[in-house]
């Protein structure tokens, strides 16, 4: 609107100059500059009315989404019609309607055709500009978004890395273990070498595809043996994996998420506790693998389980989409509630072992 | 000064207890291991100090200390890891411990328990009247107030809550305002119509207003009308 007012007020300026400048030889009827300067402002209100007219047409029939060849003819015809509206409605009214002396030698058709080539390239003109501040506008907000994009991937690369090692399991085990080195000295450089296997297999997740689902299992075990020391009789593990299943190849911390979501839900916010079941065995040229904790699937609603779910919703949708990347559509990770009073996170991947 | 420690986990509460050993002013009467156990623990042991884990299961200690009936005692936080939790206390300068304990933070926060305690008195837990020095526990949101009572100007009733004003914020609590007025001491507070209660401290102006009621202007702009009856006990009481 702002660019609007501003390019017509500097047209009717122009205006105003060019006849101020002519007016006395320009024409032997010459007119008085009141006279000049009403119509003036008159065309120039008109130019702008009709191109403020047009701006909505040009939105409705999506003339900024057009490539070169079909926009060029479509502004041409657009802009005669505007020019002959303009020039109709002007000479129409100042020649006919309220009657001014013809202020010209020549005659009207001839000056007419000129006046509506002219105004022509006059909208042409416009349209020019129009359309070149709206690439412009539009390239910005392009750079913006692509940057607003680049800060996004960003953010989500160091949530993925923060994820790695969950910093409340990792405070409170430290916390436990402080109290160990008074109680029970062999038991506290037990976890010691248990956190730094987690700490050391976590930093290296990030560099392999797959590891073997033996090493996998093994930091799961001295996650759990931690997770035992901070809750005690609370924590209850029971495991089921086949001998063949060992060998297979899964994505790092894949289990170890499912089996972080199982203590953290179904252990740590019960009294009572519970037991973590795990099991792993190969089906139907599938690796299974199943870990269960009591509990329920949160239900829309409530507000804190709604605020649980979410985040379980987060570490599983983290854990399926890097299935997706590294199998396609032959991995499924799904959670369900049961058996009764409990909740089940189960994934099956295609059978992968080491080429040795 | 009697402290009880609350904590899920029995290593973090040993742990706890081996770093109040060399502080014996502080007198370790008992342990929780959940937000219900402590809610019962407070009211028959009736410590001044709690050491309060922010993670449990069942309840969180933050929910404890809106159901706990004010006064409270006074509270230290532990936690592992909240970003949260801390960033809630940073806001408000609570006291709060992060785990493994560091002993000089330790220090720290009982020097500052000793110098608040001496500058107000110990609270006695269990009082019947707040006493202006006494703190209430309020949580919205993000954020977590120990508000003294001498600074709410004005109490306001929502149904079941009550809206509490002072600085500039106004938290809901998850009490009656009738609740409140009980507990409130009430040579301070003043119950100025059926939605709120004022401050008596916090009183700026008082104007006539229609129909024999009077107009108070509480320090900070609020403006609180009183009806006829209430303005004829309002003036009893001032004129005392």
């Amino acid at each position: 609107m702002c660019c609007q007012l501003g390019g017509w007020g500097a047209f009717m300026l122009v205006q105003l100059g060019l006849t101020s400048a002519f007016s006395d030889h320009s024409s032997p009827r010459g007119r008085d500059s009141v006279t000049d300067t009403a119509v003036n402002v008159m065309v120039t209100l008109m130019g702008l009315l009709l191109t403020h007219a047009a701006r909505p047409l040009v939105t409705r029939w999506q003339w900024k989404q057009l490539r070169w060849l079909p926009l060029v003819p479509r502004v041409l015809g657009m802009a005669t019609v505007l020019a002959l509206i303009w020039i109709v409605a002007g000479y129409g009214y100042c020649y006919g309607l309220i009657g001014l002396p013809w202020p010209s030698k020549y005659n009207f058709i001839s000056i007419m055709a000129l006046s509506w080539f002219q105004s022509t390239w006059m909208m042409v003109f416009w349209f020019c500009v129009y359309f070149f501040y709206h690439i412009y506008e539009r390239l910005q907000r392009m750079q913006i978004e692509q940057l607003r994009l680049a800060a996004n991937v960003k953010e989500a690369e160091l949530r993925a890395l923060k994820s790695q090692v969950n910093p409340h399991f990792l405070f409170n085990s430290l916390n436990s273990l402080r109290a160990l080195i008074d109680e029970d000295a062999g038991r506290a450089r037990e976890a010691v070498t248990r956190l730094a296997n987690i700490l050391r297999y976590s930093l290296q997740s990030g560099q392999v595809e797959t590891v073997q689902l033996r090493d996998e299992l093994q930091t799961v075990e001295d996650y759990l043996a931690l997770e035992q020391i901070r809750h005690e009789e609370r924590l209850r593990v029971r495991w089921e994996v086949a001998d063949e299943a060992r060998s297979q190849l899964v994505p790092p911390m894949l289990l170890q998420t499912l089996v972080e979501n199982a203590v953290k839900y179904g252990i740590s916010t019960r009294r009572a506790g519970g037991e973590v079941a795990i099991s792993a065995w190969i089906q139907d040229a599938a690796l299974h693998l199943r870990v269960s904790n009591p509990g329920e699937l949160a239900p829309l609603g409530n507000a804190a389980s709604a605020k649980a779910g979410s985040s379980t919703g987060v570490g599983l949708r983290n854990a399926s989409e890097r299935l997706k990347l590294l199998y396609g559509d032959q991995a499924t990770l799904q959670l369900v509630a049961e058996p009764a009073g409990s909740v089940t996170a189960e994934v099956s991947l295609p059978c992968r072992a080491l080429a040795s | 000064m009697k402290a009880l420690l609350i904590d899920d986990e029995r290593l973090a509460r040993s742990e706890l207890r081996r770093l109040l050993a060399p502080h014996p002013e502080i007198e370790i009467v008992g342990e929780a291991v959940n937000a219900n156990e402590a809610q019962e623990r407070i009211a028959s042991l009736k410590p001044d100090l709690i050491f309060l884990d922010i993670q449990m299961p069942g309840d969180d200690g933050f929910t404890l200390l809106e159901k706990l009936e004010p006064p409270l005692p006074h509270v230290i936080f532990t936690t592992a890891y909240d970003e949260f939790a801390v960033k809630a206390f940073e806001f408000n300068a609570l006291d709060y411990l992060l785990k493994p304990v560091d002993p000089n933070r330790l220090v720290g926060a009982l020097e500052k328990l000793r110098s608040q305690a001496a500058r107000a008195g110990i609270a006695e837990p269990g009082r019947e009247r707040l006493g202006t020095d006494d703190k209430v526990f309020v949580r919205e949101g993000d954020h977590c107030w120990f508000v003294s009572v001498r600074n709410i100007r004005l109490l306001e009733s929502e149904g079941n809550y009550t809206r509490l004003y002072f600085d500039s914020h106004k938290p809901q609590l998850f009490r009656s305002l009738t609740a409140m007025e009980e507990r409130l001491d009430s040579r301070h507070f003043f119950r100025a119509n059926r939605k709120q209660v004022i401050n008596l401290a916090w009183v700026e102006d008082i104007e006539p207003w229609f129909s024999g009621g009077l107009l108070v202007k509480l320090k900070g702009g609020m403006k609180v009308e009183l009806s006829r009856r209430q303005a004829q006990e309002f003036r009893d009481r001032m004129s005392l």
